[in-house]
């Protein structure tokens, strides 16, 4: 049972009373009757391609801040038979929609400037049931899942793209262009970030190789 | 219990009233489930603030009209206009301010007065601060009084679903009433135009530069 959050769990293990769900409360007679109903997620013919635990923010314009959305799990869902792909987020627990929008072949994900586990998009939200216009920041726990969802999205946005390229679709492609120097921008790091990994690998490499010389020490010492 | 000038719903609703000390993060609590958002800067609620609050059920959608009551009010004591017809609820405390404990009776004689036999959790919010005043043995309240107790932070969202589950349970006579995920509707398509996504790109990137609020924490369920 993920009742726990780990973060509560290490501040306050000693003091968490044993029976946390343990029923104290007064006896009192209901005021409702509620039936079980069939209840249905929206999602059933959807496939997910991407299932990551994240914590996703809107942009607040009047008060140029970013403010906390919700945290839960962000899926990619492709529909089954038209192809199409949304965003849904969930909050944990209670499980409410945070975030619910197409991903469309205009939108590009950009890095937060200041967070490497982060990244940014616009999108027409359909979470309450009406569509609005919001900046999504979505933050998560590694840089590895962060680029996984980067690579996805932007994958994705990118197959949405009608087939046939007609002249008002390539004169946009050409604007596109101009627009997404940004994202170049955030793929050339990403670039960077390869070779920085070769790097971590071979000083790896000479540090055994040293261990291994130093035990070489060691042997020949002991054998004079 | 809906106001008169508020919409009402076709499932079923509750008149939540929350009473607590000033400062012990009633209206934090009710905005984290509103929005999302944890608000940091305090402002003392003047009055009382409605705020409707859906869940959905395995037997269906329920709402919560929360009562978010100011807490500085309680050397004039509320108006029995907020507690009248009162169907459960949440009396909070900071486990970092011992006074709102002390307090704890209080609220409850002043709300029992009004709302006789209705189901309520005491909840001690801010348990996310490592230097409490408050220890979870300390508290012993909820149990003379038969009160529900949970350790909640609307900070860490720890526990925060839980007084609503606990209400919600009671209020239907329903042990095994829980969350269920709501449906996600189809977006309907939209068209974006090349102004509207120049403008976009340009607000993408002064937002790019933006922190976020929380940076430090890393706690992902």
């Amino acid at each position: 049972m993920a009742s726990k959050e780990p973060d509560h769990q290490h501040r306050e293990g000693e003091d968490t009373p044993a029976a946390e769900d343990e029923d104290t409360g007064a006896q009192v007679a209901p005021i409702v009757k509620l039936e079980e109903v069939a209840v249905s997620t929206g999602e059933e013919n959807e496939e997910p391609i991407l299932d990551l635990k994240s914590k996703l923010y809107r942009f607040d314009k009047d008060g140029n801040q970013w403010k906390e959305r919700g945290a839960g799990t962000v899926k990619l869902l492709k529909h089954k038979e038209t192809g199409k792909v949304r965003l849904v987020m969930r909050q944990s627990k209670t499980l409410k929609i945070c975030a619910n929008h197409l991903v469309l072949p205009s939108m590009t994900v950009q890095e937060h400037a200041g967070n490497d586990k982060s990244c940014l998009w616009h999108a027409s939200d359909f979470a309450d049931g009406e569509l609005k216009d919001e900046l999504f920041c979505i933050r998560f726990a590694s840089v590895e899942n962060c680029k996984t969802f980067m690579e996805m999205f932007q994958e994705v946005a990118e197959s949405q793209k009608p087939k046939e390229e007609n002249k008002d679709a390539s004169a946009a492609a050409g604007l596109l262009e101009k627009l997404s120097v940004e994202e170049k921008k955030a793929e050339d790091k990403a670039e960077e970030e390869k070779p920085a990994a070769v790097k971590e690998e071979n000083e790896a490499k000479k540090d055994e190789e040293k261990a291994g010389a130093e035990k070489k020490d060691g042997e020949s010492d002991s054998s004079t | 219990m809906a106001l008169p000038n508020q919409q009402t719903v076709d499932y079923p609703s509750f008149k939540l009233v929350i009473v607590g000390d000033g400062g012990t993060g009633k209206t934090t609590f009710v905005k984290r489930h509103l929005t999302g958002e944890f608000e940091k800067k305090y402002e003392p609620t003047i009055g009382v603030e409605v705020h409707p609050l859906d869940f959905f059920t395995n037997c269906g959608k329920i709402r919560f009209y929360c009562w978010d009551t100011a807490g500085q009010e309680k050397f004039g004591g509320l108006r029995d206009g907020y507690y009248i017809h009162g169907q459960c609820a949440i009396i909070m405390f900071d486990v970092t301010a011992r006074l709102t404990y002390k307090n704890v009776p209080t609220w409850h004689r002043d709300l029992c007065r009004v709302c006789e036999n209705i189901p309520i959790v005491l909840c001690g919010n801010k348990v996310d601060v490592k230097n409490r005043q408050v220890k979870a043995k300390q508290v012993t309240f909820h149990r003379k009084k038969n009160l529900q107790y949970y350790e909640i932070s609307a900070k860490s969202n720890y526990n925060f679903e839980k007084p609503f589950l606990y209400l919600a349970r009671k209020l239907a006579g329903d042990a095994n009433l829980h969350f269920v995920e709501s449906p996600a509707l189809a977006p309907p398509e939209v068209h974006i135009d090349l102004a509207a996504q120049q403008q976009h790109e340009a607000e993408l990137a002064a937002a790019a530069s933006q922190p976020l609020p929380d940076d430090d924490d890393d706690a992902f369920e």
